[in-house]
C-alpha cells in the first residue's frame, strides 16, 4: 500500500510543479491540482477501507530515518483515515466548486488550495506539537489567500481580521509549545503523553497550548473574525473552511487532551457546551445563509468540543459518538454551502428558488437532518450513545444544555425549510449547473451512505435496514411516477407489510396496528383524488407509516426511539405541505423533538446506559429513578398527544394540512403517544414523587385537556380547527382513561383509540371534501349544503353522532364504558370536568353540521357538487364501519377486555351475547339501536306532517338587534356562533399557554438579538474578544486548580 | 473601539500568566533527552557538525518543508492580492527618477558579491552558522539592492518562477527519495554521509540546503518584486 | 540570565499586544505585532539556554564526545528559525492585504472596515 506520506508530498510537489507547466495554460494547470487533489483522495479513501476492512493496521510512519521522538512522526490509525479521506474528497469537490475563480487566478489560487489541503491532511496525521504549529500557520496563511476568492469585496476585510487573530494564536501556540517542551523534553504528543512531568509551570504551558487550539475552533464569543469569513468567502472554500479545517482543528484538541490529562476535560466540555448554544442562539436572529451556516458551523464544532470533554466516560463509543458528529457535520456543511453557491440571493427565503427541483429539497432536507442528528443519519446514533453515557455517569446538565443546543438549532434550520418551501421564489434564484449539483449530490450520497455505516456497525441496530424503512428509500426511486400509481403502491405496502406481522401481535397492539396500518391504508384511498406526480408526499407519508410500524415492531429503546423520530420526520414533512402550514409545521416539529428528547433522558435514564436495554424491562427500573422516568415518558408522550399546556402545535399544524393528511395526522399519529403511555403504565405502573400520585396528575391533565379543548372548540371559525381542538379533548378522554389505572379505563381508551381514528379520519375528509369545493374553511361562509353534498352530510352526521357520544353509535358505547370506568376509580373533581367536557363537544359538533349543512345556501356555492368520489369512498367505509361496531362492539373490545383483564387480573365486564353487564348496569346495543330507530323514525314522521308550517327565510332577513355590523361576516349568524357562552367561558379561552411558549420565544430571540450585537464587525474588537476569553477561561481554570 | 483601560486589564492577567511563567522557570543543568540524542548522533546519523542546521534539515524536515511552504504560499497569495487589487494602472515606477550613477554602479558592484556571500552562507549551512534560509535571505537582499537601486528595472518573473518551481519540487522529490532508498520520507542518507566536517558531507544536507537557498531566495524576489509593483511614483 | 531574556521577552509580547489592539491604524498594527513575535522569539531561544554552554555546533572546540556537556539546547534555536519564517510570511501577507484594504476605501484606519458583523 502507498505510504500516506505521499499526500502531503503529492499535494507539495503540484503546488511546486504548477509554475513549470507556464502561466497561459490554465485549464493544464487545473487538470494538475484535480488529478493531484484524486490522487490524494484515493490514497486515503485506500486507507480508510483497508482499516475499516482489517487489511491493514494503523501506520506510524516516521521521517528523516530517525524514530519519534527525535524526528517527526504521522499516524494514521482509522480516525485519521476517515479524516484524511473527508479533508481531500473535500478538497476535491472545492476545487470543482472553486473552478471559475481558479481558472482565472491560475497558478497562484490552485496551489494554494493545494498547500491548505496538504496542511490539513497534515494537521490530521503529525503527532509533534511544533508541527502541529507550522501545519496551522500554512492553515491560516492559505485561509487568508482562499478568502480573497471571493467576489465580495469585504472579504478581504474578513481576512484580515482573521489574519490578526491568528498572530495572537500563533503567538499563545508558540508558547505554549515551547514550555510544553521545557516541561517534559520533548515535542512528540504520544512521548509526552507518557512522560509525567512535574515541572512547575507545565500545566500553564499546556493551557496555552490547549486555549490556543480550541480558539481555532472558533468558538463562542472569540469567533467574530470566523463569521465574517464564512458570510464574505466563496462558498466553495466555505465549505473547506468549515468541513475540512474545522474537523482537523477538532482532531487536533483531542490529540493534545492526551498528553495534557483528564482534569482538563470539565473545561473542553464547559467551552463546548457555551459555545453550541451560545452560537446556536445568536444564529436564530441571522437573515444571511452564509452567516447563518457559520453559527451552526461554530455550534456544532462547539457540539463535538462538549463531546471530546466527555471522552471519560464514553470509554469505546468515544470514537464513534465524535466521529459521528463530525463526518455528519462536515458533509452536511459542506453541501449546503455547495448548495448556497447555487442560490443567487442571500436571504434565507430566497433559497425558495431551490424548490423548483425536488433533489434539491431532497438535498436540503438531508443536510438539515444530518445537522439535527435525526435518524438514519450518524448524527442520530451519536446523539443516543452520548446521551446513554451522559445519564449512566450522572452528566445530566450536560446533557440538557446539548439537548437545548440541538433542539434551538434544529429551531432555524426547519425554520428555513419552511422558508425553502413556503416562501415566494424568486424568478431565476437558482444558477444551477452540472457541477455544483454533482458535488452537492456527492454529499447527499455520502450522507446516507454514512447513515448505513453507522448502522452497520456491530451493536447497532441499523434503522435503514428494516423493512419499512427500505419501503420509504423505495418510494424515492418512484417519484417520477404518477400519483395515482404511487398510491396504488403504497397501499399494496401497507397492507402487505400488515399480512406479515399482524400474526405477531398481542391484541393490544393488534388494534393500535389495525388502526394504523389498514386504517393508513384507508384514508389514503382519498388520495386518488390528487392528480399529476404530486413530489414529495409519498416519500413522507411513507416514512410516517414506515415509523408506526417500526413503533409496533419495537423491542429495544433504541428502536421505539428510532422509530419515534421517523415518524416524526415523515409527518413534519406531510405537514408543511399544507397551503399555510409553515409556521405550524415548525411549532409541530419543535414540540416533536423536544417530546423527543424528553423519550431520550427518559430512555437513558433507565437503562443507565446498558444497551440495549428491552422495552419490557422498563419495569426493572430502580424505584428512586422510577417516577423520573415516568415524568420524562410523560412528557415525551403527552407532547405527542397535545395535552393541554404542550397543545399549541397541534390547531394549526392539523387544521392547515392537506386534506388527506389532516386525517392521516390526526386520525392516526395521535394514537402513536397512547400507544406510549400504554407501554409505559404497562410496565412501570403507579408512580409517586414527592407523595403525589403521577397517574393523578396525568388524570388530571386529561381532565382538563378534555374540557378546555371541548371549550376551545366552540369558539373556532374553521372548521378543521374546531376539528383539530376537537382531537384535543378526545385525546384528553383517553389520557385520563389511561390513567385511571384500571380494567375499564384502559378498555375506554382502548376503545378511543378506534373510535377517535374513525370519526375524526371521516370528518377530516368531509370537512376537506367541503373545503375542495367551496375552498373555504369557515363555516360562516357556507350553508344550506345538504342538498347539494348529501353523502358528505351523511357522514358528518354519522361521525357527530358517533363523536358526541350519544346512543345508537359507539360513541356511546365509549361514555358507557367510560361512566362505569370513573365510577370504578376514586377520581372524583377531575370527573365533574370530563362529565362537563361532554356537552361542550356536543355544541361544537352541533354547530359543524348545523353551520355547514343546514340553513340557506350562499350564492356562490349554487353551481357546487358532491365532493370528489374519492373522498367519499372513505368515509362511506367509515360509516359502514361505525353502524356495524355500534351493533357489535363485541368484536374487537372482547378481545381486548380479556388482554386487559390478563393484565389487571378482573373482569369486570360481562359479555353475554350481544349485551354486556357490568356492576352498574348493562348495555345492549342492538336494543339501543332499534329504540332509537323507532324515536327517530316518529319524530321524523311528525316533522314531515307538521311540515307545511314552516316559513321560508330570505338570505338577508336578519334582526341585528341594534348591534352595528363592523365586517360583513357579522352580519352571519353563524359569525361568533356562540357569543352567549364566550361571554360566560371565554375566560377559559386566555391563551396562557400560547403567551406562555410565545414568551419563550421571544426571551430566546431577544437574547440573540443582543449578543450579537457583540460582534461589532471591528477586527480590533474580535481580538480583544480573543484575549478576554483567554484571560476568562484562564482565571476560571486557574481557579479550578487551585 | 474597545477602551484603552480594558485592555490594560487584559494584557496585565495575561501578563500575570506569562510571570508565573517566568519566575517558574528553572533552566536545565544537563540536555533533555531528545537534546543529548541530537548531540550524541549528529555525527552518526546526519553528519552535520551544525547540529541546529542538521535538526533543521533533517530530523525536523518535515517542518522545514512546511516553512519553505509558508514562504511559497505568502508570495502566491501577494501575488493574488497585489493583481486583484486595481493598483496603478501601466507600467509601475516608470515615472520615477532615473537612479544616479554613483547609485547603479555601486549596487552592480555590490549585487554579485552578496550572492556570492549568500551561495557561501548557503553552502556552509552543515558546518557552520547558515543554512539555506540564511543565504536565501541574503540571495533575496541581492534582489532587493537592485531593485531599490534601479526601480525601473524589471526582472525576469519567469525565470523566478522557474527557480521557484524547480527547487521545490526537487525538494519534495529528495524527500521522497528518502522514503524510497533511506529511512523515510526527507531522510538525508539517500547520499552517503562522507567525511564529517567537509563540504561535501552529511548526505544529502548540502543538496536540501541548496535548494531551500534558491527556494527562499526566489520567494522572497517575488515577493519584493510584487510589492515593489504596487509603489506609486 | 534567561529569566532576564524570558521577562524581556514577554514584555516584548504584552507590549505588541497593547499597540496591535489600540491603534487603529493597519500599519502600525502590522509593526506592534512584529514586535510581539520578536518578542516570542526570544523567549524562544531563552528557553534553549543552558547557562555556561556554547553553540550547537561540533567542531575543534567541541568535540563530538564531549558535545552532551558542552553545548546548549539546539532544539529551541532549530524551532525559532521556523517561527522567524512564518512571522515574516504573515507579516507580507498582512502587509499585502493593508495595501489591498487601502485600495479599497483609502483609509488605513481598522474600525472603517466593520460592515461584516452582527
Amino acid at each position: 500500500m502507498v505510504s500516506p506520506v505521499l499526500i502531503i508530498a503529492i499535494g507539495l510537489g503540484t503546488a511546486f510543479a504548477l509554475g513549470l507547466l507556464g502561466s497561459s495554460r490554465k485549464t493544464l494547470q487545473f487538470g494538475a491540482t484535480l488529478t493531484a487533489l484524486a490522487a490524494m483522495s484515493a490514497i486515503s479513501v485506500i486507507w480508510l477501507v483497508a482499516l475499516v476492512t482489517g487489511a491493514a493496521q494503523t501506520a506510524e510512519i516516521h521521517t528523516a530515518g530517525a524514530v519519534p521522538p527525535f524526528a517527526i512522526n504521522l499516524r494514521v490509525g482509522i480516525a485519521e483515515a476517515a479524516l484524511l479521506a473527508t479533508v481531500t474528497l473535500t478538497g476535491l469537490f472545492a476545487a470543482l466548486s472553486l473552478r471559475a475563480q481558479l481558472l482565472k487566478l491560475g497558478r497562484g489560487g490552485m496551489a494554494v488550495l493545494l498547500v491548505l489541503i496538504m496542511a490539513i491532511s497534515g494537521l490530521v496525521m503529525t503527532r509533534d506539537l511544533f508541527n502541529v504549529f507550522v501545519f496551522i500557520e500554512l492553515i491560516a496563511i492559505a485561509t487568508a489567500g482562499l478568502v480573497l476568492l471571493s467576489e465580495d469585496p469585504r472579504a478581504v476585510c474578513a481576512g484580515f481580521k482573521f489574519l490578526v487573530v491568528g498572530q495572537i494564536i500563533a503567538i499563545l501556540l508558540l508558547v505554549g509549545i515551547i514550555f510544553t517542551y521545557h516541561a517534559n523534553g520533548s515535542l512528540n504528543i504520544d512521548d509526552i503523553a507518557a512522560t509525567p512531568v512535574g515541572v512547575q509551570g507545565a500545566a500553564l504551558a499546556m493551557f496555552l497550548l490547549l486555549i490556543a487550539l480550541v480558539i481555532e475552533l472558533k468558538t463562542f464569543p472569540a469567533n467574530g473574525w470566523a463569521l465574517d469569513i464564512y458570510t464574505s468567502a466563496h462558498p466553495g472554500f466555505s465549505a473547506v473552511f468549515s468541513a475540512a479545517t474545522g474537523s482537523a482543528a477538532l482532531f487536533i484538541v483531542d490529540k493534545v487532551v492526551a498528553p495534557a490529562g483528564a482534569e482538563w476535560l470539565p473545561l473542553l466540555t464547559g467551552i463546548g457546551v457555551l459555545s453550541f448554544v451560545a452560537s446556536n442562539v445568536v444564529a436564530l436572529r441571522q437573515d444571511n445563509d452564509r452567516r447563518l451556516l457559520g453559527y451552526s458551523s461554530v455550534g456544532q464544532l462547539g457540539l463535538v468540543l462538549a463531546v471530546i470533554g466527555q471522552r471519560d466516560v464514553l470509554g469505546e463509543a468515544y470514537l464513534y459518538v465524535a466521529g459521528g458528529l463530525i463526518l455528519s457535520h462536515a458533509v452536511a456543511k459542506a453541501g449546503l454551502f455547495w448548495m448556497s453557491a447555487m442560490v443567487r440571493g442571500r436571504n434565507l427565503d430566497d433559497w425558495a428558488a431551490i424548490r423548483a427541483r425536488a433533489p434539491m429539497v431532497l438535498a436540503f432536507a438531508t443536510f438539515i437532518a444530518m445537522l439535527v442528528g435525526l435518524p438514519p443519519f450518524p448524527g442520530f446514533y451519536a446523539k443516543w450513545d452520548l446521551a446513554q453515557a451522559l445519564v449512566a455517569a450522572g452528566r445530566l446538565p450536560v446533557l440538557a444544555l446539548i439537548l437545548l443546543g440541538v433542539l434551538i438549532e434544529a429551531a432555524y434550520l426547519f425554520r428555513w425549510f419552511g422558508f425553502a418551501i413556503k416562501r415566494e421564489a424568486p424568478e431565476k434564484g437558482l444558477s444551477a449547473n452540472m457541477v455544483d449539483c454533482g458535488i452537492t449530490f456527492a454529499a447527499v450520497i455520502a450522507g446516507w451512505a454514512l447513515g448505513w455505516i453507522w448502522g452497520a456497525i456491530p451493536g447497532q441496530h441499523n434503522v435503514l435496514a428494516t423493512l419499512p424503512m427500505l419501503a420509504v428509500l423505495a418510494f424515492f426511486a418512484l417519484e417520477p411516477l404518477p400519483a395515482k400509481i404511487k398510491n396504488v403502491a403504497a397501499i399494496g405496502a401497507l397492507l402487505g407489510w400488515f399480512t406479515l406481522v399482524f400474526g405477531d401481535y398481542d391484541p393490544m397492539r393488534l388494534i393500535f396496528a389495525v388502526v394504523m396500518i389498514p386504517g393508513g391504508a384507508v384514508i389514503l384511498l382519498a388520495s386518488f383524488t390528487e392528480t399529476g406526480r404530486r413530489i414529495g408526499f409519498y416519500p413522507s407519508a411513507m416514512a410516517m407509516y414506515a415509523g408506526l410500524a417500526l413503533l409496533l415492531e419495537a423491542t429495544t429503546f433504541f428502536e421505539f426511539f428510532a422509530a419515534w423520530e421517523i415518524m416524526t420526520i415523515g409527518s413534519y414533512f406531510l405537514i408543511l405541505r399544507g397551503k399555510m402550514s409553515e409556521p405550524h409545521a415548525l411549532s409541530y416539529m419543535l414540540f416533536s423533538l423536544g417530546g423527543a428528547f424528553a423519550l431520550l433522558a427518559g430512555f437513558a435514564l433507565a437503562s443507565g446506559g446498558i444497551q440495549p436495554f428491552a422495552l419490557n424491562q422498563l419495569g426493572t427500573v430502580g424505584a428512586e429513578l422510577a417516577p423520573w422516568v415516568f415524568v420524562l415518558l410523560s412528557i415525551g408522550f403527552m407532547t405527542k398527544t397535545a395535552a393541554m399546556g404542550l397543545h399549541i402545535w397541534l390547531p394549526g399544524a392539523h387544521a392547515e394540512a392537506e386534506t388527506d393528511v389532516s386525517p392521516m395526522v390526526s386520525g392516526i399519529l395521535l394514537k402513536a403517544g397512547l400507544f406510549g403511555l400504554f407501554l409505559m403504565l404497562m410496565e412501570l405502573g403507579r408512580q409517586s414523587l414527592w407523595g403525589v400520585d403521577l397517574t393523578v396528575v396525568l388524570a388530571w391533565i386529561g381532565a382538563i385537556s378534555a374540557f378546555l379543548g371541548a371549550v376551545l372548540s366552540i369558539f373556532q371559525e374553521d372548521a378543521k380547527r374546531l376539528l383539530a381542538y376537537s382531537s384535543i379533548s378526545q385525546m384528553g378522554y383517553a389520557l385520563f382513561g389511561i390513567a385511571l389505572m384500571n380494567h375499564l379505563g384502559w378498555l375506554l381508551a382502548m376503545m378511543f383509540v378506534i373510535n377517535h381514528y374513525v370519526y375524526k379520519s371521516m370528518l377530516f375528509l368531509a370537512v376537506g371534501g367541503v373545503y375542495k369545493r367551496t375552498h373555504t374553511k369557515l363555516m360562516y361562509q357556507m350553508g344550506g349544503l345538504i342538498t347539494l353534498m348529501p353523502f358528505t352530510f351523511v357522514s358528518v352526521l354519522v361521525g357527530i353522532i358517533a363523536m358526541s357520544g350519544v346512543p345508537p353509535l359507539s360513541g356511546f358505547g365509549g361514555r358507557w364504558i367510560f361512566y362505569n370506568a370513573i365510577m370504578d376509580a376514586g377520581l372524583r373533581l377531575p370527573l365533574i370536568l370530563i362529565f362537563m367536557a361532554g356537552p361542550v363537544g356536543f355544541l361544537y359538533l352541533f354547530r359543524l353540521i348545523h353551520t355547514i349543512f343546514l340553513g340557506q345556501l350562499k350564492d356562490p356555492h349554487r353551481q357546487l357538487k358532491e365532493a370528489p368520489v374519492w373522498l367519499l369512498v372513505p368515509q362511506m367505509i367509515f360509516v359502514a364501519f361505525l353502524i356495524g361496531f355500534a351493533v357489535l362492539p363485541g368484536m374487537a373490545l372482547q378481545k381486548v377486555d380479556g388482554y386487559i383483564g390478563s393484565i389487571f387480573g378482573d373482569q369486570p365486564l360481562v359479555w353475554s351475547g350481544r349485551a354486556i353487564a357490568s356492576e352498574f348496569g348493562y348495555w345492549n346495543p342492538v336494543a339501543i339501536m332499534v329504540v332509537i330507530a323507532v324515536i327517530f323514525v316518529s319524530v321524523f314522521l311528525i316533522l314531515i306532517a307538521k311540515n307545511h308550517d314552516a316559513q321560508k327565510v330570505k338570505q338577508f332577513n336578519i334582526v341585528f338587534s341594534a348591534e352595528r355590523p363592523y365586517r360583513p361576516e357579522t352580519t352571519h349568524f353563524a359569525w361568533n356562533f356562540f357569543a352567549p357562552y364566550r361571554k360566560a367561558l371565554g375566560f377559559l379561552e386566555a391563551p396562557v399557554v400560547t403567551s406562555f411558549w410565545g414568551g419563550v420565544t421571544d426571551g430566546l430571540n431577544g437574547t440573540a438579538e443582543f449578543t450579537r450585537r457583540f460582534y461589532n464587525g471591528n477586527g480590533q474588537s474580535y481580538a480583544a474578544h480573543v484575549l478576554l476569553f483567554v484571560v476568562a477561561v484562564y482565571l476560571i481554570a486557574m481557579g479550578g486548580v487551585a | 473601539m474597545i477602551p484603552k483601560v480594558l485592555i490594560s486589564v487584559l494584557l496585565l492577567l495575561l501578563g500575570y500568566a506569562f510571570w508565573t511563567l517566568s519566575v517558574g522557570y528553572a533552566p536545565d543543568t544537563e540536555l533533555n533527552r531528545t537534546a543529548a540524542y541530537y548531540a550524541a548522533n549528529a555525527e552518526s546519523e546526519v553528519g552535520a557538525p551544525n547540529i541546529v542546521t542538521g535538526i533543521i534539515v533533517t530530523w525536523r524536515g518535515l517542518d522545514t518543508l512546511g516553512e519553505v511552504t509558508v514562504l511559497f504560499l505568502t508570495s502566491a497569495i501577494i501575488a493574488l492580492v497585489l493583481s486583484q487589487s486595481g493598483g496603478p494602472s501601466g507600467v509601475s515606477g516608470a515615472d520615477f527618477l532615473p537612479s544616479g550613477e554613483l547609485l547603479t554602479t555601486g549596487a552592480r558592484m555590490l549585487v554579485p558579491l552578496i550572492v556570492l556571500f549568500g551561495a557561501y552562507v548557503i553552502m556552509n549551512g552543515h558546518l557552520t552558522p547558515g543554512g539555506g534560509f540564511q543565504g536565501g535571505a541574503i540571495l533575496a537582499s541581492g534582489v532587493l539592492m537592485a531593485l531599490l537601486a534601479e526601480p525601473t528595472r524589471r526582472f525576469g518573473h519567469t525565470a523566478i518562477l522557474r527557480i521557484e518551481s524547480l527547487s521545490g519540487s526537487f525538494y519534495v522529490l529528495i524527500g521522497l527519495a528518502g522514503m524510497a532508498i533511506a529511512g523515510g520520507f526527507l531522510d538525508n542518507g539517500i547520499l552517503p554521509l562522507g567525511q564529517f566536517g567537509t563540504m561535501l558531507s552529511a548526505g544529502a544536507i548540502p543538496l536540501i540546503s541548496v535548494l531551500i537557498g534558491l527556494k527562499v531566495g526566489a520567494e522572497f524576489s517575488s515577493i519584493l518584486q510584487s510589492l515593489h509593483e504596487t509603489e506609486d511614483a | 540570565m534567561s529569566q532576564i531574556a524570558l521577562t524581556c521577552g514577554f514584555i516584548l509580547i504584552l507590549a505588541g499586544l497593547y499597540g496591535a489592539l489600540t491603534n487603529r491604524d493597519i500599519l502600525r498594527m502590522i509593526v506592534a505585532f512584529t514586535v510581539a513575535n520578536t518578542g516570542v522569539n526570544i523567549v524562544l531561544v531563552a528557553v534553549g539556554y543552558l547557562p555556561g554552554r556554547t553553540a550547537p555546533i561540533l567542531d575543534s572546540a567541541v568535540p563530538v564526545a564531549e558535545a552532551a556537556q558542552r553545548i546548549i539546547d539546539p532544539v529551541p534555536q532549530a524551532l525559532v528559525l521556523t517561527a522567524i519564517v512564518i512571522g515574516l510570511g504573515i507579516t507580507a501577507l498582512m502587509l499585502a492585504y493593508a495595501y489591498r484594504l487601502f485600495r479599497l476605501r483609502h483609509s488605513l484606519d481598522i474600525s472603517n472596515f466593520t460592515e461584516l458583523k452582527w
